[in-house]
């Protein structure tokens, strides 16, 4: 009976693998946007030095660990603990939310992860993700999840140009 | 779409409530009880009343603890966990306002954590179940509705910030609405506590996190605030209307610690926190120009509050079009005439509330958790311009 089925597990191994290349993206788009957008450079400012993030797909499901070190946010192999850590409750809401299925606010209103921390810190690095989330997903998927969507201060080409090549 | 919802354990409300609480404390296993109060309520004898229920029905005090203050903190949590292991006690009975009963759950996560350290638990959902520590909550304030929620608020003395903690083992197992304890709030307290309650139940009702338990919820508490609240105002002593303002609040509570509360309560939260504005006037101030603000984004949710508030006769002789601004007439209305009878100015202006706080009050309000479930995007320069009509 603890054996799960072919199917489920093929599914889980096929959304782990999606979900940690959108978190390195995310990463990365992040790190880019906080030269490129003055709206992202505000947030990414306000965090105070050594702040440490945790977002986690589920308890034992891929996970990124970022640190903000001076004016650079690095990433991270592991964190014992975080300042912030926010877990999935599921590899799948997750990946609702990872692949621009859902937003984080409507993430958040299902209580679809659980949130360790200081919330109010946690406000500015929603912004963050939702700002990401406008230049990488296309325009139609970007007005279906966010409340609003944000002016672009580059185009999303432009980002997604320096997000892979790095120029 | 998905949704969860947690309730109190059990909710013993009208005449002698606080008499069974002693019968449901012992199915719970408990016999030594530590009741927290403050000390208004000490002086004027509702302590003594409880204590007196309690005993009576065979439960023994362990300890009173009344030194709550307005804005609870670690500090008095700390003190109060020390009293509660040194006498041994093996249950909570939290007799007061928001700051009590947040007090009380915040000595609950601790005792059943073990430890000293409640900060590790700050977030939304991270708390595990732990000893269990059965927690009684008693209200005498028709506001807060702190008694049904998963959320409890306690300064961080080192920070000076409020920290948030939401768990669904924050909840009490019993919820008391006792009438003896709601009929002592004056004009104003009632007037703020209760329109307090209609913004929990309104917000819970149209923002993102809406479910449709929390919005049954929320449209009796919004029925029974409309038909009660004057009332309770103009005849403070009639405990029929009282009992109806405290069950309206649980119901409220309920409702927002399972959908959130939104712009009213994040600008709100900001404005006590920098211009001592007090709650329940901040969200009376606040909440017509937040209703305006989301208009667009919440017309079928207003359409539906409107004929819960107004009741199906006036809500048919509005066309089906401007009923969404119908309902905010009609709050308007509803609390000016609320603002008259407790003598209460809802202009910014008339507290000495200076704009040029404004800008402080929007950074703060945009990182405020309340915001992240607003159906409609506000930036900092949007809450300067509601604050703005607020004067």
């Amino acid at each position: 009976m603890s054996n799960i089925r072919l199917s489920k597990k093929l599914l889980i191994k096929l959304k782990s693998i999606i979900s940690n290349i959108v978190l390195v993206f995310l990463y990365r788009a992040i790190k880019v946007l906080a030269k490129e957008d003055s709206n992202i450079r505000k947030e990414f400012e306000s965090w105070e030095n050594g702040l440490s993030v945790a977002l986690k797909c589920s308890i034992h499901g891929p996970s990124l660990y970022l640190i903000k070190n001076g004016n650079k946010l690095s990433k991270v192999n592991k964190l014992e603990s975080a300042d912030i850590i926010i877990t999935f409750k599921s590899l799948d809401a997750a990946f609702l939310v990872l692949t621009g299925q859902i937003g984080i606010s409507r993430a958040y209103s299902e209580h679809r992860f659980m949130l360790t921390g200081d919330i109010s810190k946690t406000m500015s690095l929603v912004r963050a993700i939702d700002i990401t989330e406008a230049y990488l997903f296309p325009s139609i998927m970007s007005k279906r999840i966010l409340k609003a969507l944000p002016e672009k201060k580059r185009s999303s080409l432009t980002i997604y140009r320096k997000v892979i090549f790095g120029v | 779409m998905y949704f969860e919802f947690s309730n109190p354990g059990k909710i013993l409300s009208g005449t002698y409530a606080l008499e069974n609480i002693a019968s449901e404390l012992k199915l719970l296993n408990c016999s030594r009880a530590m009741v927290l109060s403050d000390k208004v309520l000490n002086d004027i004898g509702s302590v003594k009343t409880l204590s007196d229920a309690l005993v009576t029905g065979g439960i023994k005090i362990a300890s009173i603890y009344t030194d709550i203050p307005a804005d609870s903190d670690i500090l008095v949590v700390n003190k109060i966990a020390n009293e509660y292991r040194k006498v041994n006690a093996d249950s909570i009975i939290a007799l007061g306002g928001g700051s009590v009963i947040d007090t009380a759950k915040s000595l609950r996560m601790l005792i059943s954590q073990g430890g000293n350290d409640i900060l590790s638990f700050v977030g939304c959902e991270v708390l595990p179940k732990g000893q269990s520590v059965p927690l009684v909550a008693i209200p005498t304030t028709s506001g807060t509705g702190s008694e049904a929620t998963q959320i409890a608020v306690i300064k961080n003395n080192e920070k000076h910030v409020k920290m948030e903690f939401v768990s669904q083992f924050l909840l009490p197992d019993l919820a008391v609405i006792d009438p003896r304890f709601c009929t002592s709030m004056p004009k104003r307290v009632t007037a703020m506590t209760g329109l307090d309650a209609l913004t929990h139940a309104l917000e819970s009702f149209y923002c993102l996190q809406k479910n449709i338990v929390s919005q049954s919820y929320a449209l009796a508490a919004v029925q029974l605030i409309k038909d009660n609240l004057i009332n309770a105002i103009t005849n403070g002593s009639d405990k029929k209307v009282r009992l109806n303002m405290a069950n309206a609040s649980l119901l409220a509570g309920s409702a927002f610690s399972n959908s959130m509360v939104g712009l009213v309560h994040a600008i709100g939260h900001s404005l006590g926190g920098i211009a001592k504005v007090p709650h329940g006037l901040a969200m009376a101030i606040l909440l017509v120009p937040c209703l305006r603000f989301n208009l667009d984004y919440c017309r079928e949710e207003y359409e539906r509050l409107f004929l819960a508030f107004v009741g199906a006769e006036e809500y048919v002789k509005v066309e089906k079009s401007k009923r969404a601004e119908a309902f905010i007439d009609a709050i308007e209305d509803f609390l000016s005439s609320v603002s008259k009878k407790a003598d209460m100015s809802l202009k910014l202006s008339s507290y000495n509330v200076d704009p040029k706080c404004f800008e402080a009050v929007a950074a703060l309000s945009i990182n405020d958790g309340a915001i992240i479930v607003n159906p409609r995007e506000c930036s900092k320069d949007e809450i300067i311009e509601i604050l703005k009509q607020c004067l």
